[in-house]
């Protein structure tokens, strides 16, 4: 078992490759790795409470992934609900799972 | 007698992180994440190797100045919009008392975009073979995707 941080900060919706990201945090969980979704720049507006998407992340988390947006990024696009699952971080939080908190480190 | 204990399976901490960056100036948010990711690696005592390509190689360009901000957002940003490398010296200065920033920037990529006799002190011009030694010797190594 693994401990896998993936970090997006694209728009999971404005590429079609976002779909597979969430493919591929959902796979790793399967396997029995441990995930990390975490969400910043652009990749905050997926996490809106009330989106398609946001559902998607919800069932990831229900499915034992972490999934994490970035506070500032949050606040410069006015995304102040966040959908079941997901929790508010920061980038003190990034540092630390990049530097003690993860195995492998994937930036999409 | 004393109980024997299980070596730690835990992973050494990170000491040293590589970044790949290809984003440049004012073209989307990347660089500023890293700038604000690299502080707080920096602060943790973790080494930062930041290699810049592409666009990336002007944000290490020393003559950018500081422009006005639009009188409407002034009250909001403050007068003046300081630029980029501005922050990316102060980081690499920050490592002469701590963990240390090393900042290289393609050769190729600054003599293409005619940048090569403007980069800031501080930052290096480098090869690949740099970027090699980065990967070998980073704990981490994070590539910043260029969207296209």
């Amino acid at each position: 078992m693994a401990r896998y941080l993936i970090v997006d900060s694209r728009d999971l919706t404005e590429y079609t490759n976002g779909r597979y990201i969430q493919k591929v945090a959902g796979k790793l969980k399967e396997d029995g790795n441990d995930v990390t979704l975490f969400l910043i720049e652009n990749g905050v507006i997926a996490a809106r409470k009330g989106g398609d998407i946001a559902k998607n992340l919800t069932d990831l988390s229900k499915r034992g992934a972490k999934v994490l947006v970035d506070d500032i990024s949050c606040k410069a696009r006015g995304v102040a609900q966040l959908a079941d699952g997901i929790s508010q971080s920061n980038v003190d939080q990034l540092a630390d799972l990049i530097t003690e908190g993860s195995d492998k480190v994937i930036w999409y | 007698m004393a109980t024997e204990t299980t070596p730690s399976s835990a992973p050494a901490k990170v000491k040293r992180v590589a970044i790949v960056l290809a984003t440049g100036s004012y073209q989307r948010e990347a660089p500023t994440t890293v700038l604000r990711l690299v502080e707080k690696l920096l602060q943790r005592g973790v080494d930062v190797n930041v290699w810049a390509f592409e666009e990336a190689v002007t944000l290490t360009n020393k003559d950018q100045i500081d422009h006005n901000e639009p009188g409407s957002l002034q009250k909001v940003l403050g007068e003046k919009h300081p630029n980029i490398g501005r922050f990316i010296d102060q980081m690499i200065r920050a490592g002469l008392h701590g963990a240390k920033l090393d900042w290289v920037s393609c050769i190729l990529c600054v003599q293409e975009r005619g940048v090569e006799k403007h980069q800031m002190g501080g930052s290096i011009v480098g090869t690949l073979g740099d970027l090699w030694k980065f990967v070998k010797a980073a704990d981490r190594v994070i590539c910043i995707p260029t969207y296209r």
